[in-house]
């Protein structure tokens, strides 16, 4: 990755800052989730297919375009098929496709295979770690795991809403926006910790 | 890939080749969008209709009435009475042309994260029929545990008017009010039940005016 400005694990933390915002709860980091697994890499090989068409100087203008033509279709969508989704999260929705943008135009050395299967990669890593942290803190802040599915995802999804355990007020760390981050914080320590046992294994 | 005598020529004709390729981009993601607009926008208009139809008509549930009260709104703007500058819908319901009830849609602007949106029903006597929470900020936890902890809080709203309990009462217990606050938050039921106050003294001062004032059609 000698050639790459940002190491990937940097630019996947700087990612990640909207989807702190969001991960207060399953349904809310599922739909950020979702939608990066879906546009990231649809941008991603759309861009790379017109890359090659577009002189280095336009080729910035052509993602910009791209990335906000990719944002209104996800407004159009969320708002018809799930106001309530599009109430809580849609400002980081839009935050976090600038972050695709910049993604793009980083990889922008690479080839269009390549990249392609890195945004993809890293993507599937985002939404991961999303529903990790999702899991974590709505457990930890109300004691439920996917509270609200069935508002956000239309009525097959009310049977996934579980109650874990009663709680009068659950512990409001864990909801509000300093839990998200010790939440991340464990998650990297839990990482470091799953490698440093795994290199010492082998 | 490019000879020599193609290189020479390059810069010119890169630049329009980009401008040509931006352009069909352009326009492949407007066209595009637009079709997408056409596949959501009544869907979307749907929604927005039932995002206030459904706590409308719960609110409005015991009264009877035959007309349109979605449609039949006007928009007022009062910021010394309702406290806002922002402007209220009220929706009236009618049986056979005479008013029943008015629906007002204000906000709370003192909110401990920002306006609290309210719906605030009441029957043509100025007795409450119920208040309801359309958006809010509150801290999750602390100040939205009218959504689930203590559900009943907007309940208790119901039956209430200027006179019950009296003027002075109408804030929370702990400024020698008539209302409990939440455990560990004590502003956002404040704000409400001071919204609340203020369009009841709306509704008091311009009930007439209220009534017969001409539809403004669909906000």
């Amino acid at each position: 990755m000698s050639e790459f400005p940002l190491r990937s694990d940097a630019l996947l933390l700087l990612a990640m800052c909207p989807a702190l915002a969001v991960s207060d709860t399953v349904v809310n980091a599922v739909g950020l989730g979702l939608t990066a697994l879906v546009f990231g890499p649809l941008t991603a090989v759309t861009f790379g297919a017109l890359r090659s068409r577009l002189t280095p100087q336009t080729s910035i203008a052509g993602l910009l375009l791209l990335s906000s033509g990719a944002v209104a279709s996800v407004e159009l969508l969320m708002r018809a098929y799930s106001p309530i989704l599009y109430t809580n999260i849609w400002p980081f929705v839009a935050l976090f496709s600038v972050n695709f943008a910049l993604l793009d135009a980083l990889m922008a050395e690479r080839s269009t295979a390549k990249s392609t299967r890195a945004v993809l990669r890293l993507c599937a890593i985002l939404a991961l770690a999303l529903l990790l942290l999702g899991i974590a803190r709505e457990l930890v802040g109300r004691g439920s795991i996917l509270h609200g599915a069935g508002a956000a995802f239309g009525d097959w999804a009310q049977a996934l809403e579980t109650k874990v355990f009663a709680v009068d007020m659950g512990f409001l760390l864990g909801m509000l926006p300093p839990g998200a981050f010790i939440a991340l914080a464990l998650l990297i320590a839990a990482l470091n910790w799953l490698k440093r046992a795994h290199s010492a294994s082998t | 890939m490019a000879t020599p005598t193609e290189d020479a020529h390059r810069p010119p004709h890169d630049v329009a080749r980009s401008a040509a390729v931006l352009a069909t981009l352009g326009a492949a993601l407007a066209l595009g969008l637009y079709g997408l607009w056409q596949l959501t926008h009544e869907r979307i208009e749907r929604n927005r209709q039932a995002w206030i139809e459904q706590p409308l008509t719960a609110l409005l549930a015991p009264m009877k009435y035959d007309n349109d009260v979605l449609a039949d709104v006007i928009t007022v703007v009062s910021p010394d009475v309702l406290g806002a500058d922002a402007p209220a819908s009220i929706y009236r319901a009618r049986l056979a042309g005479e008013p029943v009830a008015a629906v007002i849609r204000t906000i709370a602007p003192d909110g401990y994260r920002g306006p609290i949106e309210l719906l605030i029903a009441v029957d043509y006597e100025g007795v409450l029929l119920g208040v309801d929470v359309l958006r809010h900020n509150e801290t999750p936890g602390l100040g939205d545990v009218f959504e689930n902890r203590e559900a009943g809080w907007l309940e208790a709203f119901r039956g209430l008017s200027l006179s019950n309990p009296p003027a002075g009462r109408w804030t929370v217990r702990k400024e020698g009010g008539a209302f409990d606050a939440f455990t560990g938050a004590t502003i956002t039921p404040r704000a409400i039940v001071k919204a609340v106050r203020r369009a009841l003294e709306y509704y008091r001062a311009y009930r007439d005016r209220i009534f017969e004032a001409d539809a403004a059609g669909e906000p």
